[in-house]
């Protein structure tokens, strides 16, 4: 069975108009959402109600939880204070433009979705604002696919769409319990193969290229394939400056990378208590 | 050189906490640091007994330095200083006359030393947290998994890490790892890379006042690295002992 997994919407209905058709081409069969419906693009509340209409599984985004609960929700909501600056923005435009349902609807998504063998968040299973960066340390990603006891994590979040395979995982431990027993039990962790599939983004792509991202997963076949998809990305940007969004946005998705947007501290883990 | 003593959950246990000091003072070679975990309190009134005996060491004795614990940031919650959690876990664990109970047992003074409180410590590439360097409330154990420790510690920049949360005494050693990643990018672009770990530490410190007439705690040089638990038998019908 094949199945489509997508993320980041962030508001821009052409590029989910489009996405949806390519997946329809690509005959999967299911498809899953990571989040982030809203947020940055023009037609926040549009997009929800596609989603919403087709039954998408979706998990909470970072924009949806933002929009729920308030900017403070989590302190590391944006890679950069620049981009932090021009996020704040985006929602409080989002926030006035948005359907009182629609938050409804937003607030009840859940943050992760288990199905099979495969698990679905939209940052990690930690918090929807952590960015599983592809040179994230290896162990530490290994850690968020086996917190949700799947073999194959799907995630956004980034915006930048890569497949990344943790295998021979091992690792010698000692350890010793109690005051009084003075040997050290050797242990040894050995961990199976595990994957973490980064879906990218279907409304605000940052790979250097305006096209929507997302991924087709081949459950027969084990195979994950990376697409892009064209679309009329500058009908989105015209709407962007229409509807009294900043034009950074526009311009920003028209280059498909903006500087504001790169991480100042990659290796940043969501401080988010357990 | 610098001897740590590392003590957790004293629980407003006074006669626990004054058997530990005297047994800190016997020590060879001499504890030059005293460390409390957090729990230094709980819901009842020889609470501010016990924070009175920490806050006024006698001469010749060491000055604690306190983290918060899981008491401690109740505490924080009970009086607005944090953001309440649902569901509430004093709530969830002592139900509402241990809200009642910890409300009337903790004075002003008491609650504004406690705002004070640090999460943690940071000393040479050591972390001392009540629970894990992400939050108060979480329980690092022997059966932790070792990846959840690795991510714990490496939070932190730190190579050890010394916890309470769980009350037992533990060294749970990461002596070494490895692993491989692999990443593909949606360019065809290709990234083979080994990560390799080694020697990280996580200790469980004891509790001091949780067991009737035994305490546990830790003892730890950093300049050699050694880690010493000891157990401490106080009280009329056991005499003091040690371990």
């Amino acid at each position: 069975m094949k199945i489509a997994v997508m993320s980041c919407i962030h508001g821009n209905y052409e590029a989910l108009d489009a996405v949806l058709r390519d997946i329809d081409h690509q005959k999967a069969e299911k498809i899953f959402c990571l989040g982030d419906l809203v947020g940055y693009g023009p037609f926040p509340s549009n997009v929800v109600e596609m989603v919403r209409s087709l039954d998408i599984p979706t998990t909470q985004g970072c924009w949806d939880e933002d929009i729920v609960e308030g900017l403070n929700s989590c302190e590391c909501s944006y890679p950069s204070m620049l981009a932090e600056k021009r996020g704040r923005l985006a929602h409080e435009w989002t926030n006035e433009h948005i359907y009182p349902e629609t938050k409804e609807y937003l607030a009840a998504l859940p943050k992760v979705i288990k199905e099979d063998n495969l698990a679905f968040v939209h940052g990690s299973p930690q918090s929807q604002h952590e960015y599983l960066l592809p040179e994230l340390d290896g162990f530490i990603a290994l850690e968020r696919v086996l917190s949700t006891g799947a073999d194959m994590l799907f995630c956004g979040h980034t915006h930048v769409p890569y497949v990344r395979t943790l295998d021979a995982g091992k690792l010698r431990l000692l350890v010793r319990t109690g005051t009084e027993v003075p040997e050290a039990e050797m242990r040894e962790f050995n961990a199976p193969l595990k994957r973490i599939v980064n879906v990218g983004s279907v409304g605000e792509p940052r790979h250097g290229r305006p096209n929507a991202t997302y991924v087709i997963y081949d459950t027969d076949s084990d195979r994950v394939t990376l697409r892009e998809v064209e679309y009329d990305y500058q009908k989105t940007c015209a709407a962007i400056i229409e509807r009294g969004l900043p034009p950074i946005f526009a311009w920003r998705l028209a280059k498909g990378l903006e500087f504001a947007e790169r991480a100042d501290d990659a290796s940043h883990l969501c401080e988010r208590g357990v | 050189m610098s001897h740590w003593a590392i003590l957790s959950g004293i629980e407003a246990n006074l006669a626990a906490y004054e058997a530990v000091l005297e047994d800190i003072k016997r020590q060879v070679p001499k504890v030059t640091e005293l460390y409390i975990l957090g729990d230094v309190i709980n819901a009842s009134a020889a609470s501010e007994k016990l924070i009175e005996r920490i806050r006024n060491p006698r001469i010749g004795e060491l000055v604690p330095q306190v983290c918060k614990g899981w008491w401690e940031e109740q505490v924080m919650m009970l009086h607005g200083f944090v953001p309440d959690l649902e569901p509430n876990p004093l709530v969830e664990k002592y139900g509402a006359d241990g809200v009642k109970a910890l409300w009337d047992s903790i004075s002003k003074e008491t609650v504004s030393w406690i705002s004070n409180l640090h999460f943690a410590f940071m000393e040479f590439d050591c972390l001392l947290v009540h629970g894990s360097s992400l939050s108060v409330f979480e329980e690092l154990t022997p059966e932790s998994s070792p990846l959840l420790l690795l991510d714990r510690i490496a939070r932190s920049n730190a190579n050890r890490l010394f916890c309470g949360r769980s009350g037992q005494t533990f060294r749970y050693q990461i002596k070494d790892g490895s692993l491989n990643s692999h990443v593909l990018t949606l360019d065809g672009a290709e990234a083979l890379e080994t990560f390799n770990t080694s020697d990280r530490l996580a200790i469980g410190v004891g509790n001091v006042g949780g067991t009737p007439n035994q305490a546990t705690y830790t003892i730890y040089s950093p300049n050699t690295d050694i880690v010493k638990f000891r157990t401490v038998r106080y009280g009329k019908s056991k005499g003091f002992g040690k371990t």
